[in-house]
C-alpha cells in the first residue's frame, strides 16, 4: 500500500469525522441519549434532566470515518491533488472549530 | 442522596491516570509533529515517524478512554452540579475542550498512518505529500495541547471526585 493511499484514506476519514461530528448536534438529530443519573439510554433529540449526546456523535463519525477510510482505500481513491484534498480537509476541521469557537464566545 | 454515576467511586485515581497520560499525548503528539516537520524539509527521520506514528496514536486513544469514563461523573457532580450554576462559560470552555478532543483523533489517526507509511517508503516522497503529512500532524498536536491546557484549568477550578 503506498503512502500516498494510505494519506488519501487518512484525509477522507478527517474530512468526514468533521462532517459526522458536527452535524448531528447542529441539527439536533435524534441520537442514543445517556443519562448518567440514571444509567438509561433513550434515542431522541430532545433531552430531558442532563443527558449526555457527546458519547453517540463521537461514535456515530468514528464509525462513518473509519467507513470512508476503508472505502477510499479499498475501493475509490481520491482523484483530488494532494495539496487540495489537504485543504479541504483541514478546511472542515476548522469550520468545526469555528463553530465551536462561535458558541463559547456567545456564552461569555 | 442521588444514586452513584458510573464510575464515580473510581473518579479520583482515574483524574490522575488522565492527568499522566495527558503528559504523554502531549509529549508524543508534539514529537510526531516535529518529525513529521523535519522530513517534510528534507531530513531523513523515518525511525522516529514509525516509532511516534504508533505511540501518539495509543496514548491519545487511551487518553479519550480514560475522558469517556469520566465524563460521566464530570456531567453531573461537576458541570451540573457546580459550573452550570456558577461558571457557565467554564462550562462551555470544557465541552470546546471535548470537540478539540474528538477532532485530535481523527487528526493524529490520519497524519501517524500515513506518516508510518511514508518512512516505510523507498526513496525521496514527493514535497505534497511530506506537507500534508505534517499538516495533519501540527494541527493535531494543537488540538491536544489547547485541550490539555483547558483541561488542567478546569480541573483547577473543580476537580473530579470532590465533594
Amino acid at each position: 500500500m503506498t503512502a500516498e493511499r494510505t494519506l488519501r484514506a487518512g484525509l477522507s476519514a478527517v474530512a468526514v469525522f468533521a462532517v459526522a461530528y458536527l452535524l448531528p448536534g447542529t441539527l439536533r438529530l435524534p441520537v442514543p441519549l445517556y443519562y448518567p443519573s440514571l444509567h438509561a439510554v433513550h434515542l431522541t433529540a430532545l433531552p430531558l434532566g442532563i443527558s449526555m449526546r457527546y458519547f453517540a456523535d463521537f461514535g456515530l463519525a468514528v464509525l462513518l470515518a473509519s467507513s470512508a477510510a476503508l472505502f477510499s482505500l479499498k475501493v475509490a481513491p481520491g482523484r483530488a491533488s494532494l495539496p487540495v484534498a489537504t485543504a479541504t480537509a483541514v478546511s472542515l476541521v476548522a469550520l468545526d472549530v469555528a463553530y465551536y469557537l462561535s458558541r463559547l464566545v456567545a456564552s461569555v | 442522596m442521588t444514586p452513584p454515576i458510573l464510575f464515580e467511586t473510581a473518579a479520583r485515581p482515574l483524574l490522575l491516570a488522565h492527568a499522566v497520560l495527558g503528559f504523554t499525548t502531549v509529549g508524543s503528539t508534539t514529537h510526531h509533529a516535529i518529525y513529521a516537520l523535519l522530513v517534510a524539509r528534507g531530513r531523513s527521520l523515518e525511525r522516529q515517524l514509525r516509532r511516534f506514528g504508533w505511540i501518539a496514536p495509543a496514548a491519545l486513544c487511551a487518553q479519550l478512554a480514560l475522558g469517556l469514563a469520566l465524563y460521566p461523573t464530570y456531567r453531573v457532580r461537576v458541570r451540573d452540579a457546580v459550573l452550570d450554576h456558577s461558571a457557565p462559560a467554564v462550562s462551555q470552555l470544557f465541552d470546546f475542550k471535548e470537540h478539540l478532543a474528538a477532532l485530535s483523533l481523527a487528526l493524529v489517526f490520519a497524519a501517524a498512518l500515513a506518516g508510518r507509511a511514508l518512512a516505510r517508503r523507498e526513496g525521496p516522497a514527493d514535497p505534497a505529500l511530506r506537507w500534508s503529512v505534517a499538516a495533519l500532524s501540527c494541527l493535531g498536536a494543537l488540538f491536544v495541547w489547547t485541550a490539555a491546557l483547558i483541561g488542567l484549568y478546569v480541573t483547577a477550578r473543580h476537580p473530579v471526585g470532590m465533594p
